[in-house]
C-alpha cells in the first residue's frame, strides 16, 4: 500500500475543484473559501501513541485542507458544501457539509441537508484549527463524541432580552456511517438523534448548556451473538450488557470569557452510554490565556474519566463445560473493558502572523493511568509508565 | 524658565487632547427612524453577527485599517486575531457571515448614503450628511 493514497486523491480532487470554480468566482452569488492546517508532532515516548504520534516526527495525523463554497439563490436561500481532505487515513476524506440554508431574517434560521453535530462549543468546528487557540483541542474533552455529522434539520433563533443575547438552537436527524476507533471502522446507525443547546452572551462573558441523544446500532456481530446464546440459556442480565445498541446522551455546559487582554475557556460534560460497552464519560477542560498582539500565550488542563458499568458474573462456573465456556468468554470479554483515566496539561503560543495566517507551537503533558484501554487517544505499545509529552508545530490558515 | 516650561506642557496636553478627539468614533446609520440610539453592546453584538431588535446590516473596514483597530478596542473589546478567528469559526459553520468589507472610510460613507438599512463606523472628525443618523459615539 502506498503512503496515504486515498487523503492525496482527496486533496488533488479539491484543489482540481477549487481551480475549476475559482474561474466562475465573477459570478457574485457564488464564494469560495477555505481552511488548510499543517501540523507535525512527535510523542517523547516510545511505548506510547497519543492522537496518532508516536515518537518519530509526524505530519501525517491533523494536516488537512477544506474547501467551501456558498451559492446564494436570494436574500433568503442559500447552498453550501465543504469538502475536507485528510492526511490522516483514520478520517474520512469528503463531503463534510452539504446544506441549504433558509435565513428569513437575521435573527433566525433552518439548515437541511449534512452537517457537523454541535454537541460542545468546538464540535462543529474542530477541523478549522485557526477558529481556535489550542494547536490540538483538548483531547480529553474533545474525543468524547464518536460521530462527528448527522443528515437533518437544524434552526438557530437569536434575540436580545435587556442586556443579554440568547441564542436557542435545535437539531434533529440521524447518522449512518463507520465510526473509527484505533482497531478500525464500526459500522454505526444512529436514529432519533436530537438535541438543543442555548447560549447567554453578557458583556465578555459567554454560557452554553446544551443537552443531545441518539439511538445507537453498532454492528459488532460476534458480540451480539455472543449475548444471543447468553440469552437462550437465561442470562438475561450478561446478554443486555452486551447488547451494543442503545441510547447515548450527552450533556454540556461551558463559560467563556474574553477581553483585549485575557480569555478563559472552560467545558464540563457527562456522557451516558445504555450499552454496558459503551462507556460512560466525565470530562472536562479550563484554559487561560493572555494576548500581546499579535501573540497569545496559554495555558490549559482538561481531564477525563471513562468507566463502564462492570457487572458481576452471573454465569456460574464448574457446572457444566458448556456453562464454563460461556462463564469463561463472558469475563474475557468483560475484562477487555477497561476503564480509562487521563489528563492532559498543555502550554502553547499562538502568533497572528498575517490576519488569516497563523503559527502555533504547543507542548501537551499526558499524565494517564498506567493501565489505560487503548480504546481511544492515547495507546500503550507496551510498557507504558503513564506519562509522556506531545510536541507539535503548526500553521493554520483560512482564505 | 517656568513660563516656558508651562506652555510645553499646556501645548503637550494640547496634543494629547487634540489625539483623543481624532480616536472618537461614530456608528452611523441609514434608517429611516431617526430617533435610534445603540448601547455599546448593541453595537458590538451587532458587529459581531448578533440579533438586534432593529434590522441593520453593518459594514467594515479591513482588518488594517486604523478606525477598524480602534472599534476593536473600543467597541468590541477583542484582539483583531480573536477576532479573525471568531469569523472562522462562524463562517465555516455556517452560522453567521462577517460584516462586508469596504476599502476605506469615504467609502464606508458612500455606501450608507446608498444602502438603506446599512449601518457603519467612522472616525468622529466625519462629516455625516444630514440623510445618516449618527446612533452611537464614543470617545
Amino acid at each position: 500500500m502506498t503512503f496515504f493514497p486515498r487523503p492525496i486523491f482527496a486533496i488533488c480532487l479539491l484543489l482540481g475543484s477549487y481551480t475549476c470554480f475559482a474561474n466562475a468566482q465573477a459570478e457574485d452569488n457564488l464564494q469560495f473559501s477555505g481552511f488548510a492546517r499543517v501540523v507535525m508532532g512527535y510523542l517523547d515516548d516510545s511505548n506510547a501513541e497519543y492522537a496518532g504520534y508516536d515518537d518519530s516526527i509526524s505530519l501525517g495525523e491533523q494536516s488537512l485542507l477544506g474547501l467551501q463554497a456558498d451559492y446564494q439563490f436570494n436574500e433568503t436561500l442559500s447552498i453550501t458544501g465543504q469538502l475536507v481532505g485528510h492526511t490522516n487515513e483514520r478520517r474520512e476524506s469528503g463531503l463534510e457539509w452539504l446544506y441549504v440554508t433558509y435565513k428569513p431574517s437575521n435573527a433566525f434560521q433552518v439548515k437541511l441537508g449534512k452537517q457537523r453535530l454541535p454537541f460542545f462549543n468546538y464540535s462543529d468546528s474542530l477541523d478549522v484549527g485557526f477558529a481556535y487557540p489550542w494547536l490540538t483541542l483538548p483531547k480529553q474533552f474533545y474525543e468524547t463524541s464518536f460521530f462527528s455529522t448527522f443528515e437533518g434539520l437544524l434552526a438557530n433563533y437569536e434575540f436580545p432580552v435587556s442586556v443579554l443575547l440568547i441564542n436557542l438552537e435545535g437539531y434533529w436527524g440521524y447518522y449512518d456511517d463507520d465510526i473509527y476507533s484505533p482497531d478500525g471502522g464500526v459500522e454505526t446507525k444512529v436514529t432519533g438523534l436530537f438535541g438543543f443547546n442555548t447560549s447567554v452572551t453578557w458583556k465578555n462573558w459567554n454560557a452554553r448548556a446544551s443537552y443531545n441523544q441518539g439511538n445507537t446500532e453498532l454492528t459488532l456481530l460476534s458480540a451480539s451473538q455472543f449475548g444471543e446464546q447468553l440469552r437462550q440459556v437465561g442470562f438475561e442480565r450478561s446478554a443486555d450488557w452486551l447488547d451494543p445498541n442503545g441510547l447515548i446522551q450527552f450533556y454540556q455546559f461551558s463559560v467563556n470569557y474574553e477581553d483585549l487582554n485575557y480569555f478563559l475557556r472552560s467545558e464540563i460534560a457527562k456522557m451516558e452510554g445504555e450499552s454496558g460497552m459503551v462507556p460512560d464519560i466525565d470530562s472536562f477542560y479550563v484554559s487561560v490565556g493572555y494576548n500581546f498582539y499579535p501573540y497569545t500565550i496559554y495555558l490549559s488542563y482538561s481531564k477525563r474519566d471513562l468507566y463502564y458499568d462492570h457487572p458481576e458474573n452471573e454465569i456460574p462456573f464448574g457446572v457444566s463445560d458448556q456453562l464454563n465456556a460461556l462463564a469463561g468468554g463472558y469475563v474475557a470479554i468483560t475484562n477487555g473493558f477497561l476503564d480509562d483515566k487521563s489528563a492532559g496539561t498543555k502550554v502553547g503560543i499562538r502568533w497572528d502572523w498575517r490576519s488569516n495566517v497563523a503559527l502555533k507551537a504547543e507542548a501537551t503533558y499526558i499524565d494517564a493511568d498506567e493501565k489505560i484501554s487503548g480504546d481511544f487517544t492515547l495507546r500503550d505499545l507496551g510498557n507504558f509508565d503513564g506519562s509522556a509529552i506531545l510536541y507539535q508545530l503548526g500553521l493554520e490558515w483560512v482564505f | 524658565m517656568n513660563k516656558y516650561l508651562c506652555i510645553v506642557i499646556l501645548s503637550f496636553l494640547g496634543s494629547v487632547k487634540a489625539a483623543m478627539a481624532n480616536d472618537a468614533l461614530i456608528i452611523v446609520a441609514n434608517t429611516s427612524d431617526a430617533s435610534i440610539q445603540l448601547t455599546r453592546q448593541q453595537v458590538r453584538n451587532l458587529f459581531m453577527g448578533g440579533a438586534l431588535s432593529y434590522d441593520l446590516n453593518a459594514v467594515a473596514l479591513p482588518p488594517e485599517n486604523h478606525t477598524r483597530v480602534l472599534f476593536n478596542t473600543k467597541v468590541v473589546g477583542l484582539t483583531e486575531s480573536r477576532i479573525q478567528s471568531y469569523w472562522a469559526q462562524m463562517r465555516f459553520t455556517g452560522r453567521k457571515k462577517a460584516p462586508k468589507e469596504i476599502n476605506n472610510e469615504q467609502q464606508v460613507l458612500e455606501y450608507l448614503k446608498t444602502h438603506q438599512g446599512s449601518i457603519g463606523y467612522l472616525p468622529a472628525g466625519m462629516p455625516v450628511p444630514d440623510e445618516l443618523t449618527v446612533v452611537y459615539k464614543i470617545n
